[in-house]
């Protein structure tokens, strides 16, 4: 059994922990001079309490989990850049197309058949964009669509 | 009877007919919630926030709803218990026990009817509770000083692991993050902190997209490490023969296991996990030879679910008079409130008298609802279980979309949204909870208000932090809820483990 992953979060934490407390001594004195409990003495509370714990963990860390490496590492790296696309391409190609290409991906790397995943993401879509702009008067983007879109 | 009135009121705003219409719609899509696989109450009550707040529901309509899907979630996840051994969440790990061997047996459909009329009565009983403690609770916090209130918060802190929680080290750590991001923005003295000139900082980090991020997104990811898109076979349920005599049979059981669970539910630290474990474990001893507990006793069902609901009702108590919430679903709850404008607490009870007793009227006709909504259409929402979660989440993934973006209109909220699924993957991972991430996010900028008033009266001395009595109470507890699990945690934990066989899940 191996005790990496904690050690290795407790120290990146350590290092979050100095860097947060640093980042609140450099805050400028507020108007009106200074108080007792300034915005800096919260932080470093904070990152007291944070480097204490931290340091805990690397001492006495939990056995690891293990980390999906190999196929299924790369099958979230893939969702993770998917997520990402969806939410660059939400406005530039509208609601509809993107959540189409996006929903379908997920499923299709989900396990789903490829056509049946587009599928299902393109009446997801369509559904929820209709009762959005319809039924609830919220307007999400139309992007390639407003060609289509009547005058 | 002062109370009496309130309730009176408060059963005039819960059946207006816009908040009667949100109660049945919440307390249908919380059964949903509950039943299907992948989404648990927290999670659901997450992605909904955002579609009630751009919804521009009222405050009151809104908390209604969403107080309906919570107790309709508890409603759903008893039916992948008893149908496929599987929990749909973690209170619901007790109910496989007795029901998944009444389902082998051919009495699925029994099975669900009485836990569901245990549900019922669980949830009857914790929310006369509820109506009995919380104004007494109220009238008692409205003597809690800033000092008082950083000391609760403490202690909220130390026992939202849980006396079984494993590491309460970890908890610590995952509050201090929480606390740390809501640090971000600029503070009431006008000082940017953590803000690096990103404009969208300014106004803090919202903590909706924040759970939204941590619990959704998170979800998703783990189903695609797992594997596990295919969905479970359709299960077929047998017609419904209930007499009257099954129901007078669990009826002692149920009353039993509400106020055991309802009394878990208060105090801070214990759950409706361990809710419907007490309950279980205490009708064992009872019953002691007359049962046949574990091989497919219907006392065995009601004893759990009348614990499970009755403590989720009961968790209620602490979130709606202190403002303290005691598990992640209340924490999700409190979150709505706070984006409704309304400060939890003591005050609210004054101030918002409407809305907290619109509530608590809420829970009771929600549950009646739940009930007639139950035994009908069991049908429906046991197909739902065999909804393949390859196409489900997706879905899911889908609306937190939109629900975010509604918010604001901008899609830095969404990046931001899937940046915290990843971290929320990643200390789920290292078996970091994430519900003290979320409490301190909600709970930071009160924290800090406290400490600046208590400091501020007492000049600059920290021992003001401890002077009262009840302040050095607050404190002893919460010390003894950080080592109290290293005690009898591994204890407890074992003994939950062996009766039921089922490892923990992670998350709540």
């Amino acid at each position: 059994m191996s005790y990496f992953n904690d050690r290795i979060f407790g120290v990146l934490m350590i290092v979050l922990a100095v860097a947060y407390g640093w980042a609140a001594s450099q805050f400028p004195v507020p108007f009106g001079g200074t108080e007792v409990v300034g915005p800096e003495t919260f932080p470093h509370l904070l990152a007291v309490v944070l480097a204490i714990s931290s340091l805990y963990l690397v001492v006495r860390p939990d056995p690891d989990n293990a980390w999906p490496w190999s196929r299924t590492g790369i099958e979230l790296i893939i969702a993770l850049v998917v997520l990402a696309l969806y939410a660059m391409s939400l406005e530039p190609l509208g609601f509809i197309v993107s959540t189409a290409l996006a929903v379908g991906t997920l499923c299709w790397r989900m396990g789903a058949r490829p056509v049946k995943a587009y599928v299902t993401g393109l009446v997801a879509g369509t559904v929820v964009f209709l009762i959005f702009n319809f039924a609830l008067d919220l307007s999400l983007p139309l992007g390639l669509l407003s060609l289509l879109e009547v005058g | 009877m002062e109370t009496l009135g309130f309730l009176m009121d408060g059963f005039g705003v819960a059946l207006a007919p816009e908040n009667l219409i949100f109660a049945l719609l919440g307390a249908f899509l919380g059964t949903l919630i509950g039943a299907l696989p992948g989404l648990g109450p927290a999670n659901g009550v997450a992605i909904l926030i955002p579609l009630a707040f751009t919804l521009g529901l009222r405050a009151d309509t809104s908390l209604i709803m969403l107080t309906s899907v919570y107790a309709g979630a508890m409603y759903g996840g008893r039916i992948s218990s008893i149908l496929l051994n599987i929990p749909g969440d973690e209170p619901a790990m007790m109910t496989c026990l007795d029901g998944y061997p009444m389902a082998q047996k051919g009495k699925a459909a029994e099975a669900l009817a009485i836990s569901a009329i245990a549900s019922f009565i669980g949830s009857l009983i914790a929310t006369i509770g509820l109506i009995l403690l919380a104004p007494i609770l109220a009238d008692f916090a409205l003597t809690f000083g800033p000092a008082e209130y950083f000391a609760l918060f403490l202690l909220a802190f130390a026992t939202l692991g849980g006396i079984t929680g494993k590491n309460p080290v970890k908890t610590v750590l995952a509050a201090c993050l929480g606390l740390m991001i809501a640090t971000v923005g600029i503070d009431n003295t006008g000082v940017q902190r953590y803000t690096f000139g990103v404009l969208e900082l300014y106004e803090g980090v919202d903590f909706i997209i924040v759970i939204v991020g941590l619990f959704a997104i998170s979800e998703l990811l783990f189903f695609i490490e797992e594997r596990a898109g295919k969905g479970h076979k359709a299960i077929k349920v047998n017609g419904l023969k209930l007499s009257m005599k099954d129901i007078l049979e669990i009826l002692p059981t149920s009353l039993r296991g509400s106020v055991m669970g309802f009394i878990a539910g208060v105090l801070p630290g214990a759950g409706a996990s361990l809710g419907s474990f007490i309950s279980y474990t205490l009708e064992k001893k009872i019953l002691g030879s007359k049962g046949r507990f574990g091989t497919g006793d219907p006392r065995g069902v009601a004893a759990p679910e009348a614990g499970n609901n009755g403590a989720s009702s009961g968790a209620l108590v602490p979130m709606l008079t202190l403002g303290v919430p005691g598990s992640g679903t209340t924490a999700v709850l409190l979150a709505l409130l706070i984006s409704q404008n309304i400060t939890p607490g003591p005050l609210m009870f004054t101030q918002h008298a409407d809305i907290v007793w619109g509530v608590i009227a809420a829970l009771l006709i929600g549950n009646l609802l739940l009930l007639f909504l139950n035994i009908p259409l069991v049908g429906l929402f046991v197909k739902l279980l065999s909804v393949p979660p390859m196409y489900l989440l997706p879905i899911v993934t889908m609306v937190a979309f939109v629900g975010i973006y509604s918010i604001s209109n901008t899609t830095f909220d969404l990046y931001f949204m899937v940046a915290f699924g990843f971290l929320g993957y990643v200390l789920r991972k290292l078996e970091i909870p994430l519900v003290p991430v979320i409490l301190g996010l909600l709970l930071g900028p009160e924290m800090e208000k406290n400490l600046r008033h208590a400091m501020d009266i007492s000049d600059g001395d920290w021992t003001v932090l401890w002077s009262s009595g009840l302040a050095i109470g607050l404190w002893a507890f919460a010390i003894v809820g950080l080592v109290l699990p290293y005690i009898v945690g591994p204890i407890l934990r074992k003994r939950m483990q062996v009766k039921t066989g089922v490892p923990e899940t992670p998350g709540d």
